[in-house]
């Protein structure tokens, strides 16, 4: 059964980072709203640590629509969704596949928003946060994805449901980002005694996320007309 | 064995399927005709899962004590266009958990004449390339149901051929085969029986097990002489 998810995941890496530009326009779309970003300060000023993971996650997100939007593409290029549907195996697989793939793709982009970041918006993880930043970003990164990998799913098949996938991402997505900015700007400008309230609170979205879009995702992923 | 029972389908308010009763059993290869929208794509779907029906019962035997195995080959081609041939078979290999030899996918892609393309991505292959493919997917799975629509489109002469001699050998093995086909005289070869989907409804066209029996099979089609109750193969 696992066999199956590690050829998803398998294939999806293929077509999407070796053999396409999908991930690489994903980079460069997060970059540029870094880089636009910077333009909106003065000679010699730096944006507040708030705004600067603001921008961060804002960058993650918009990456993560494209990616999930390509993720999903593949499958409807030749119809490969009906054969998906047919194999010897709960949907859940598939969705877990995308996820996970999803999740490593963004954590990819990532390695190159968080050094963007500090060299055009001036601020840094403190190097002794370094194991918090990383684990925000994870725990983070899974809420996001794991709803991300639904919405991608639910934006495929017709046009005017490519729309619905952002629409609904932000707002689904306000709790779990708001403590994903505020563990990030606390890593730059010095930890708070209520970081672990915005973890739990992350955790508690990754849970809801998980559990609701793992169920979910076979509703959403039918072949019937 | 497939059992259907009084199965009806209806898109919105378009009746599709209504109260379609047939049987397919292993070993067996039936042609399903009927004109363009009358739904045989939409059987086959049903039969492969891929689409739920509006009422009705489809069942499926286990074949040799597991789940039954079904390819499907539809119009489209279920192919990656960005991956080579030997990666979209080795793809669908392990999707199926198929024994994980490389050797396995370079001979079927030899026996569907594919070898000299087996690292070019599939993008750049014409209809008849890819349908021969996509059939080779299909084979390679060593299905119990084998469910096809229209295979022979984009194929040329040699693949015609090496398809329906692929089609008799899975017979010979116990698959149960499912063809859809508008030139049911020049098929009729390789089939069992002639089912014919009008109305909404199946007819049997040839109730006799024909084996292969060329002339009976023509002699036999009569829409106006088939039962209007449905089939069993």
């Amino acid at each position: 059964m696992w066999r199956i998810c590690l050829a998803i995941i398998q294939k999806d890496c293929t077509i999407l980072l070796l053999r396409g530009s999908s991930v690489l326009h994903a980079i460069l779309l997060g970059l540029l709203l870094i880089f636009t970003f910077s333009f909106s300060l003065s000679p010699g000023d730096t944006l507040s640590c708030q705004t600067s993971a603001t921008i961060f996650w804002i960058s993650s997100l918009f990456c993560l629509i494209l990616l999930f939007n390509q993720l999903f593409a593949v499958e409807e290029t030749n119809g490969q969704r009906f054969a998906l549907s047919m194999l010897p195996s709960p949907p859940f697989l598939l969705w877990l596949a995308k996820t996970a793939t999803g999740l490593g793709l963004l954590l990819i982009s990532q390695l190159v928003f968080l050094p963007a970041c500090i060299v055009f918006l001036g601020h840094a993880p403190s190097p002794n946060t370094f194991l918090i930043t990383l684990a925000n970003i994870t725990i983070t990164d899974l809420g996001i994805c794991s709803l991300g990998s639904l919405l991608g799913a639910l934006a495929q098949g017709q046009a005017s449901k490519e729309s619905l996938l952002s629409i609904l991402l932000f707002p689904l997505l306000t709790p779990l980002l708001l403590a994903g900015i505020s563990i990030h700007s606390q890593c730059m400008e010095g930890l708070q005694e209520n970081i672990s309230q915005w973890f739990t609170l992350a955790t508690a979205f990754d849970c809801i996320f998980l559990a609701s879009t793992s169920y979910f995702f076979s509703f959403i992923y039918s072949d019937d007309e | 064995m497939i059992q259907i029972h009084n199965l009806a389908k209806q898109y919105g308010q378009r009746s599709v399927l209504k109260g379609v009763n047939a049987n397919f059993r292993p070993g067996t290869t039936t042609l399903l005709s009927g004109n363009n929208g009358s739904g045989k794509t939409t059987l086959l779907k049903l039969i492969a899962g891929l689409a739920k029906p509006t009422s009705g019962l489809i069942e499926i035997d286990e074949h040799q004590g597991e789940p039954a195995r079904i390819s499907y080959v539809a119009h489209q081609t279920f192919l990656y266009p960005s991956l080579t041939a030997f990666e979209n078979l080795a793809f669908w290999s392990k999707c199926y958990d198929l024994p994980d030899d490389g050797n396995q996918i370079y001979d079927i892609l030899e026996e569907f004449n594919l070898l000299p393309f087996a690292d070019t991505c599939t993008r750049s292959f014409s209809r008849g390339m890819s349908q021969r493919l996509n059939l080779a997917r299909a084979f390679m799975l060593n299905p119990s149901i084998l469910l096809l629509d229209e295979p022979f489109t984009g194929l040329d002469s040699p693949s015609q051929e090496l398809l329906r001699q692929k089609l008799l050998d899975v017979r010979e093995k116990g698959t149960c085969s499912i063809l859809i086909t508008h030139d049911i005289f020049h098929d009729a070869s390789l089939a069992d029986a002639v089912l014919r989907i009008e109305g909404g409804s199946l007819s049997d066209v040839s109730t006799e097990t024909l084996q292969g029996s060329h002339p009976n099979l023509i002699d036999q089609f009569n829409p106006k002489s088939s039962t209007p109750c449905g089939g069993s193969v």
